[in-house]
């Protein structure tokens, strides 16, 4: 017994020695790393070595010292894995700010659970985690562990810098392969050259490193870290992917070795079935309107749930399993709409792209690997092309939003893959239209009515209370208009789903004391119908270029009837600015007993230098100021 | 106190004929299919058109006693909006180990639609389409899609779940988010045991009958009766939540039960679980995960002795123990009001849950002389505590009762920036129970004199060029100052706070700043701002307007409903104070000075008052708005909605200064 607990202790020291060399004594940080950062990464190193194709392995080594509970997320470690990915160890020691080892940990202390969420159906991936707990900030962590993924497809790309709020004082990635292991890289924002070297066992290596990073802040207006953060990004050119073999060095080759291996013999559908698409489109010429109408087919039989399973989660559920269960996902809906449209004679391609609400993630058009995060439909119809988002019940066809619009996707064919780019919503098609007419008693009560029309990616504005009972309608629908005491009296939504998609809403409302009447003065806001309640923050010493997504237009026009025998109070409003991100104009007319107000604010797209940023801010509170304009009226 | 009616159902056994009974699987009518909209709840998506669940205590083949539980559902869906949330089934699955488990079998689903041609079709839920995910290692999850759903389909699915746990008898949830037309629940349990059984929520049962089954259930030459209970609704309404709720878990209909008392079926020996408090007192006194952590003094007097050391007084002897807990267990983020890894696996990990940390706490404080009890509640979110019987399952959480002089403090170390005395949002829920080894348990209420309290003092010059300079100094007190606290750590330095603050409020600019007592928990968060007012008016004819309301206007009412159907939840009493002050120069009057405004609520529940004072030079604008009560009846809750109004009102209104 003692000997076995002697040697256990021996063991730990041993363990413990491997790791405490390097000394993380919190005071040793460099003081500029400390600046907006919660975490520091001490040191980083990670190995990913290429043994075969259908076997990598990843070494990560890395020491972050934790300055304050915000940096507690990042030590929580988490390690995925599924059938692919074997995760071989994990250790790790906890160190106090002097850099003492006040704890182990190992493999035994993480918590292994499903990585589903609940809106998955399934999902084979699993995740170990742990926390060490330590309650005196800093504290530093250093662990260590090994994972062996059986695919070569999709390698480990390097992020050293993952997000904000988190600095680095040095990072290393290395890529270890045979000789005749053909790696293809792209780099971004690297401040030193990659280095290539051979170990003495004749393998090639690839270093990149960087160090003394600075902690960065959330950005408004920054999309996509490529643009200023330092990454490498990888694609093999012959690899294994769950027990197939492939090769490709282009976009080409990868989409037809996507068609070829994931999707070519999915498509299959039952006779009834394509016996019914072909009765359903059978007296119809056009192409389009065929596709319309199998669109529409399968959107009143399917809906969308999310399951990932099988070929690390690329490859689509048979179409006829679809045709039965009436539901998947994003890879199976697509395919299932391209075997009906096969069957009523419409040729489509299936393409694979970034879905993101937020920034216009776009394939690269001069690097080729596996990467995206959801399949769409195109229809390349002559001089027509039209694109088909599968996995809404409700969407119109041919409508995409702002999820997948305006980037680079990649077609998967027959002939290869093609790169193709989706079209783009323009800030003159992205509009808000609004007309109010209203009318304002003596006492400041109002009553009227708000007709709106939302088009482009604003179509989908309205999305959630449409979806809605009405009775939730009429809770939800308060929140989007700061009409104190409102009273909705009608409220009706009306979509036009054709291939210029429109959102109609149409309100009728009252509101008790809208208006404040004191000593014979009435005040009332004058934007009761698009008031916008923040702009943006002035920040100094900005980064990132400034990125507006999408553009927009909204135009207000606002008619009060006024009670008879008042006048202007306050001075009449009359703002216009133009700038190149976007243009604003409110003006307020005075006309028997009718008061009107227009409003246009439109923002356009486009990626800006950083030094305009000042600049918005300042255009938002102009607007903003304007929107805030109280009229007053006095007894004439 | 929540309006609730939580009662027992007091049973009559009468010996007559069985009364509920399933509804027969595989069968649909044209009513169900041909139905476009339901008549009581014209906006639903989708309503439920039978449902029904039963429970039975037998055995399993190698006579273990086991729960089997079936559910029996039928929905008819008019559209395809609710797909997402009623078309896929989820069951979680407990397993304490390999023989201890929980299962699903005998899932079976079939939807039915009609085709072009008017003809019924169906399609049934393929086996290999039932997912099990084993989540952790005492949960699994099974899901399942219903197949092949469309606007207008009806489904129907059932499954059986067997259950090894008799404490977990499983209640029955008669209301959701989507209108039932029935819903029935059917138990049947010998009579070696006795459960309580209590209805949540205001709806009550349709129909209500208990019959006696005899012989159900043998065991050798015994047998026992059972009772055969049913409990139904008819016309059940879709629960809609209201804003400003606790949890709704105590306002929806469900049915909940607990287990009273086993009879052992070899000896026939009687084992009373919970019946009086003084039963459940001498359980947690004696339970490894309580009563024995509680009596770990001696594991805390060696740690606690460099805490302590030269202290007397005991008020600075708790909160050193206090400090001592917060700062060397670290909370996990789960609720519990028991240990059941120990306090010593708490200290020496430096991490539990909230019963491992304020068991730790109530030990220590104990070991260091001060008397301190155990005060067992369950969180906002967790619901109202059952009143009826005594029910441990209704807490989740613990805190610590300190008892000094004729003082008692609450006490919480989770959070490690609430000061002494003070508790987490959380707690503050109806009654706790308080316990300790040597007295009886009783109730207190979980209210603790914590407010709200913001108070704003702005004092402002008017310039020549219409803009005001000047300081802004902003209090947080009370619970505000932990929630400032909170939200200055967020950030990595003061420096950073400050330049996310310094563009919160339009139309001030902020220039130095300065703020004091972030890490002094009993002080106020006092923030000072040297600031430049931009006037969003022009000057015009020598007139300037400026709102008073410079910061936090409320631009719309947070109560929009006209009709409340359920109490508004506050959660704990608020102020807001306001002051501010402008110089004029001599060249300046005032054109309108502003009428005092004052609207109380009912029961003193609270206020907004406006005042102003000037004396030519000098005016100060003040407000404030108290809404004194945590929680606001139905009664009550125009009154709180008018008083919204009225700030608002007063909001529009500005300060128009001349000049002469």
């Amino acid at each position: 017994m003692i000997r076995a607990k002697l040697l256990s202790a021996l063991l730990l020291l041993i363990s413990i020695a491997a790791f405490a060399q390097t000394n993380y004594d919190a005071s040793l940080i460099p003081k500029d790393l400390l600046r907006y950062a919660s975490v520091v990464v001490r040191n980083e190193e990670i190995t990913t070595e290429v043994k075969d194709l259908d076997n990598v392995s990843y070494h990560v080594k890395r020491a972050i010292t934790v300055l304050n509970p915000n940096g507690d997320n990042i030590a929580h470690m988490a390690i995925y894995y599924n059938k692919s990915i074997a995760i071989k160890y994990i250790k790790g020691i906890a160190i106090n700010e002097f850099g003492k080892v006040i704890a182990k940990f190992s493999e035994h202390d993480f918590k292994d659970v499903s990585a589903a969420g609940n809106s998955d159906l399934f999902e084979d991936f699993r995740v170990k985690h742990y926390i060490p707990s330590i309650t005196q900030y800093p504290y530093t962590i250093e662990y260590e562990y090994e994972t062996r993924d059986k695919q070569s497809l999709s390698l480990e790309n390097w992020h050293p810098v993952p997000g904000n709020g988190l600095a680095v004082e040095k990072s290393t990635y290395q890529m270890v392969c045979k000789p005749d292991f053909v790696i293809r890289y792209k780099q971004f924002n690297l401040p030193s050259a990659v280095i290539i070297g051979t170990t003495k066992e004749g393998m090639k290596t690839y270093t990149w490193q960087i160090s003394h990073v600075l902690a960065r802040k959330d950005e408004s207006l920054s999309v996509d870290g490529r643009h200023t953060l330092t990454s490498v990004i990888f694609a093999p050119e012959k690899f294994n992917f769950y027990g197939y073999n492939g090769a490709f060095q282009n976009w080409s080759d990868l989409g037809k070795w996507m068609y070829d291996n994931l999707l070519k013999n999915r498509a299959t559908l039952p006779e009834e079935t394509i016996q019914y698409i072909k009765n359903l489109t059978a007296d119809m010429q056009d192409p389009k309107l065929k596709a319309k109408k199998v669109y529409e087919y399968m959107q009143q039989k399917t809906h969308y749930i999310s399951i990932q399973i099988g070929i690390g989660g690329w490859q689509p559920f048979l179409a006829s399993d679809v045709d039965k269960v009436g539901y998947g996902d994003c890879k199976a809906l697509v395919n299932y709409t391209q075997a009906l449209l096969k069957a009523a004679g419409v040729d489509s391609w299936y393409c694979v792209v970034y879905g993101d609400h937020q920034q216009k993630r776009s394939l690269l058009s001069d690097f080729a690997n596996l990467e995206g995060n959801h399949v769409i439909l195109c229809l390349p119809l002559k001089n027509d092309t039209t694109w088909l988002e599968c996995t809404s019940q409700n969407i119109p066809f041919g409508y995409l939003g702002d999820f997948t619009d305006d980037r680079n996707v990649l077609a998967c064919t027959p002939d290869g893959g093609k790169l193709l780019h989706t079209p783009k919503y323009t800030t003159e098609q992205n509009r808000i239209t609004r007309n109010a007419e209203f009318t304002l008693s003596e006492t400041g009560d109002l009553a009227g009515q708000i007709s709106t029309t939302f088009k482009g990616v604003d179509y989908e504005d309205r999305y959630e209370i449409v979806e809605k009972a009405q009775t939730e309608r009429l809770k939800d629908f308060k929140w989007y208009y700061p009409i104190n005491n409102i009273d909705i009296k009608t409220l009706e939504y009306k979509q036009d789903k054709s291939l210029d998609p429109t959102t109609f809403e149409n309100v009728k409302l009252s509101a008790r004391e809208y208006g404040a009447l004191t000593d014979g003065k009435l005040y009332f806001s004058l934007n009761a119908v698009d008031h916008l309640s923040s702009g943006y923050k002035p920040v100094s010493n900005r980064i990132n270029p400034v990125t507006i997504n999408h553009g927009h237009t909204y135009e207000d026009k606002v008619t009060y009837t006024l009670p008879v025998g008042w006048k202007l109070d306050s001075e009449p409003l009359n703002v216009e600015i133009n700038k190149p991100f976007g243009s604003f104009s409110a003006s307020l007319t005075f006309k028997d007993n009718q008061l009107i107000y227009l409003r246009k604010l439109q923002v356009k797209d486009g990626t800006y230098d950083k030094e305009v940023y000042g600049d918005i801010v300042d255009f938002y509170n102009t607007v903003i100021d304007a929107d805030n304009y109280n009229v007053i009226l006095v007894k004439k | 106190m929540r309006i609730l009616s939580l009662f027992i159902i007091v049973l009559a056994l009468a010996f007559t004929k069985a009364s509920a009974q399933d509804f027969p699987y595989g069968q649909v009518d044209n009513d169900a299919l041909n139905m476009t909209k339901y008549a009581k709840d014209t906006s639903a998506h989708a309503v439920m058109i039978n449902e029904y669940g039963t429970s039975r205590i037998g055995f399993d083949n190698d006579y273990n006693i086991l729960i089997t539980y079936v559910r029996h559902v039928k929905i008819k869906f008019f559209d395809n909006r609710d797909f997402e949330t009623e078309g896929t089934i989820v069951e979680g699955l407990y397993n304490s180990n390999e023989t201890r488990y929980e299962d699903i079998t005998d899932i079976k689903a079939i939807t039915y639609y009609k085709d072009e041609n008017g003809n019924i079709q169906h399609v049934e839920l393929d086996k290999s389409k039932i997912f099990r995910t084993r989540e952790n290692k005492h949960i699994s999850t099974v899901k399942f899609a219903l197949p092949a759903l469309r606007s207008g389909c009806v489904v129907e699915f059932t499954y059986k779940i067997t259950s090894p746990y008799l404490f977990e008898f499983k209640g029955w949830d008669f209301q959701s988010s989507i209108p039932k037309i029935k819903s029935v629940y059917e138990v049947h349990i010998p009579g070696y045991w006795e459960y309580n059984a209590s209805l949540a929520g205001p709806l009550k049962l349709s129909f209500n009958t208990a019959v006696v089954e005899r012989s159900c259930l043998s065991y050798g030459s015994a047998s026992a009766d059972c009772s055969d209970i049913v409990y139904g609704m008819n016309d059940v309404p879709a629960f809609v939540e209201e804003d400003y709720m606790t949890s709704a878990k105590n306002f929806k209909s469900a049915i909940i039960y607990q287990l009273v008392q086993e009879t052992n079926l070899q000896s026939g020996v009687k084992t009373k679980y919970t019946k009086d408090w003084k039963d459940i007192d001498y359980l947690l006194k004696t339970e490894s995960f309580f009563g024995t952590q509680l009596k770990r003094t001696s594991l805390l007097k060696d740690r606690l002795a460099p805490v302590l050391s030269g202290k007397t007084d005991q008020l600075e002897k708790a909160k050193a123990v206090y400090n001592f807990i917060k700062g060397t267990i670290k909370w996990d983020g789960h609720h519990d009001y028991a240990s059941v890894d120990g306090i010593k696996q708490a200290l020496d990990s430096h991490t539990g849950n909230s019963g491992d940390i304020n068991l730790a706490l109530v030990t220590a404080l104990n070991a260091a002389g001060v008397p301190t009890e155990a005060v067992v509640l369950s969180t906002r979110a967790n619901g109202v505590v059952n009143k009826l019987y005594p029910d441990l399952n209704s807490f989740n959480y613990v805190i610590a009762k300190a008892n000094i002089g004729d003082h008692t403090y609450l006490l919480d170390a989770t959070e490690p920036l609430l000061p002494f005395g003070m508790l987490p949002l959380r707690c503050l829920n109806d009654q706790g129970r308080v316990f300790s080894l040597d007295k009886p348990s009783y109730w207190i209420d979980m209210t603790t004199p914590q407010r709200e309290k913001t108070t704003y003092a702005i004092d402002l010059t008017l310039q020549d060029d219409g803009k005001l300079k000047g300081t802004l100094t902003r209090f947080s007190t009370g619970y505000t100052a932990f929630l400032k606290r909170e939200e200055i750590k967020k950030f990595n330095s003061i420096d950073e706070y400050f330049e996310h603050v310094s563009g919160d409020i339009h139309g001030i600019k902020f220039t130095k700043s300065a703020v004091s007592n972030i890490d002094s928990l009993d002080n106020p968060v006092a923030e000072t701002y040297e600031v430049e007012v931009n006037p969003s008016d022009k000057m015009v004819n020598n007139r300037i307007g400026l709102s008073p309301f410079l910061i936090e206007q409320i631009k719309t009412n947070p109560f929009k409903l006209a009709r409340r159907d359920y109490p508004v939840d506050w959660g704990m009493p608020s102020e807001d104070r306001y002051i501010v002050t402008v110089h004029l120069p001599s060249q300046y009057t005032l054109e309108n000075p502003p009428q005092p405004i004052s609207y109380g609520l009912p029961n003193q529940g609270g206020n907004f008052m406006t005042d102003f004072t000037t004396d030519g030079s000098t005016l100060t604008f003040s407000y404030i708005t108290r809404i004194n009560h945590s929680v606001y009846s139905t009664q009550e809750y125009p009154y709180l909605k008018e008083l919204f109004n009225k700030i608002i009102l007063a909001e529009k209104n500005e300060l128009v200064f001349k000049k002469k």
